[in-house]
């Protein structure tokens, strides 16, 4: 078990700058998820935590040891691959024991420990077999054991998930997220599925072009986006957005723009009159009206997706295409006049210049 | 189907091309004079173990065949040893240093055997190893370390960097990796370097014509000299020459490709 200590890390490629500047604080038994965008350095920062990449500048500390000329052996990490990356000449078990072959453990104890993780993993009848012979899922799991049986201090993963299928990722996902809480091993997950991120993380850590973005729990993340970007990264359906003007008239505080004119409680966000903002409401925090108060959009909706259990309603007010999760039964037809009200202080204001969310801390 | 019917005529007609004259040689090894020289070809002939015989009762076959597997064995080994690391170095390091090692190593080879074959002459002459298996070793490593590099990298480059990585945080060092990971991973490919640097140097003629009088002669030297007895030349011996010439690299290929079905044969479950 161990913490990781990142300070002001940075990751150069020639001259090109890949992450500039990253520092975070990694708790004990804590389960960290890198997420964003492709290209955003999630993966350069990970491979830099296991040692396979160099770092340019700063510090790196695994349970209190600057690890930052370590050989990935002595950093007391295990790591699990996108694509497997199972040794495909070698059986399933000698795979999982090929770590502890090199340390020179007792055969009579490899043996041991071999049954323990696949048990755990339900690899057991396919100990013989060599890895092309198992599906996705199956390869995936013996590549978890294989981390597994060293009993590292930091577990990593590098898009574990993403070669799999839809409902196999699900699965999986529970899986991991069982292991961990047996095993409370601290764990650097990278992924770029923000289901992933919001289902499995202790802490997501947001990235954009190699820097951080955003770091909080998931709930923090989706109710309290630090910025626009943050906003429309984390949720679906996404977050919509529109462009409009902040104004006053007496105590009442307006946004205005083609079409739209809506009240907001003033005491939530930092604004001055005149101000060009971002309004962004979920699609889930519209609910259908049917009369107009100062809450209220209108618009003619066009084209309705159906989810089962709910429908996503695409409509049109002024210039801009908005979205509505209601409930599937209470949908209106398409062409229809619709009139939706945002609910009570679920509304985010972004400056339309820094995409800084103008919440209140 | 009559597209279909073509198709098979024609690969059936490609084969044929390859392998009648194979057939032939192998048939005129069995054949008297009397049956070679008819001007109506034989299919159908009493074989005789005459030309057989006389190539294998000479001392001199029994030499250049000890001399060939020595030298080609030994430069095979010599080039997998020294060639695979190289390549594996160049496959892991591309750069503009690695790609003008690569390209250096075949230069050998873009000149004209006999360019080479006289420096080497005058080298192994003043060294006092010309003529000895050792020079014939050392100057067929040159051939065979090339071959084995340019063929080996590309099978070291479809090792996926991710197994090695994987090995890495495994705790392997670089020269495990290699040895462990990459070589095995790697081996059906390099199977083909194997046994394509082994055909050369068995076949080569020029070097070995220049390079050696007697005591390092080479097969194909011994083989070549049968066809200068007096004025007839004899086919019949020639061609028992040519099926003993083809026997080694024939035993070395079936020995590789049964060894690639075993280690590669899927187990159907």
């Amino acid at each position: 078990m161990a913490e990781i200590v990142c300070q002001n890390i940075k990751k150069n490629y020639g001259a090109v700058e890949v992450v500039p500047d990253f520092s975070l604080h990694v708790e004990d038994h804590e389960f960290i998820v890198f997420l964003g965008p492709s290209g955003c350095g999630k993966s350069t920062m990970l491979r830099m935590l296991a040692g396979l990449e160099e770092i340019t500048g700063g510090q790196l500390m695994i349970g209190g040891k600057v690890v930052n000329d370590l050989e990935p052996r002595d950093r007391g990490i295990a790591m699990v691959f996108q694509n497997y990356a199972l040794y495909p000449h070698m059986t399933i078990r000698d795979n999982i024991a090929f770590g502890l072959r090199r340390i020179k453990v007792p055969e009579h104890e490899i043996k041991s420990r071999t049954e323990d993780v696949t048990s755990v993993l339900g690899l057991g009848p396919y100990l013989d077999r060599k890895p092309t012979e198992l599906s996705g899922g199956q390869q995936q799991r013996v590549a978890i054991a294989r981390a597994m049986i060293k009993t590292p201090d930091v577990f990593l993963f590098d898009e574990p998930l993403s070669n799999l299928d839809a409902k196999l990722r699900a699965t999986m996902r529970e899986e991991i997220a069982r292991l961990h809480k047996k095993l409370r091993t601290t764990t650097v997950y990278v992924t770029h599925d923000q289901m992933e991120a919001m289902t499995l993380a202790d802490r997501i850590v947001l990235m954009k072009d190699g820097q951080i973005e955003q770091v909080g729990s998931p709930e923090e993340i989706y109710e309290r986006p630090v910025s626009r970007f943050v906003a429309s990264f984390i949720g679906t359906p996404a977050m919509n957005f529109i462009e409009l003007k902040v104004e006053q008239s007496g105590t009442e505080w307006f946004v205005v723009g083609e079409g739209v004119k809506l009240t907001f409680d003033s005491s939530r966000f930092d604004v001055s009159v005149g101000q060009q903002v971002t309004l962004g409401v979920r699609p889930s925090d519209f609910e259908a009206v049917s009369e107009v108060t100062d809450r209220t959009l209108a618009g003619e909706c066009d084209l309705i997706e159906y989810h089962g259990d709910q429908a996503l309603v695409s409509f049109r007010v002024g210039s801009v295409h908005l979205h509505a999760l209601v409930a599937a039964r209470q949908r209106p037809s398409e062409d229809e006049h619709v009139l939706f009200q945002i609910r009570q202080n679920t509304s985010h204001l972004f400056d339309a210049t820094t995409g800084r969310s103008l919440l209140k801390q | 189907m009559i597209t279909r019917f073509l198709g098979k005529s024609l690969l059936v007609f490609c084969a044929a091309c390859v392998l009648v004259p194979l057939l032939w040689t192998l048939m005129n090894a069995f054949k008297v004079n009397a049956d070679l020289l008819t001007p109506v070809p034989q299919f159908f002939f009493d074989p005789t173990f005459e030309n057989i015989t006389y190539v294998l009762s000479r001392q001199s076959v029994f030499g250049a065949l000890y001399n060939s597997l020595i030298i080609c064995l030994s430069a095979v080994g010599l080039g997998l040893v020294l060639g695979l690391p190289a390549a594996y170095a160049i496959a892991r390091n591309p750069n503009r240093i690695t790609q003008e090692i690569q390209f250096f190593v075949l230069s050998l080879r873009f000149l004209p055997p006999v360019a080479v074959a006289i420096p080497f002459m005058v080298i192994w002459l003043n060294l006092g190893m010309y003529d000895t298996r050792w020079s014939m070793i050392i100057t067929y490593s040159l051939i065979t370390i090339s071959i084995t590099i340019w063929l080996s990298i590309p099978g070291f480059q479809q090792v996926p960097k991710e197994i090695e990585e994987a090995a890495r945080v495994d705790g392997y060092g670089p020269y495990a990796v290699f040895a462990k990971v990459a070589l095995p991973v790697a081996m059906k490919s390099l199977l083909g370097a194997l046994a394509f640097s082994f055909v050369l140097v068995w076949n080569e003629f020029m070097l070995a014509l220049m390079l050696t009088t007697s005591d390092a002669k080479t097969l194909p030297i011994v083989a070549s000299e049968m066809s200068q007895q007096g004025l007839n030349v004899p086919w019949g011996i020639l061609n028992a020459a040519v099926v003993l010439l083809s026997i080694p690299p024939l035993l070395l290929l079936g020995l590789l490709s049964s060894f690639l079905n075993r280690s590669f044969a899927q187990k159907n479950r």
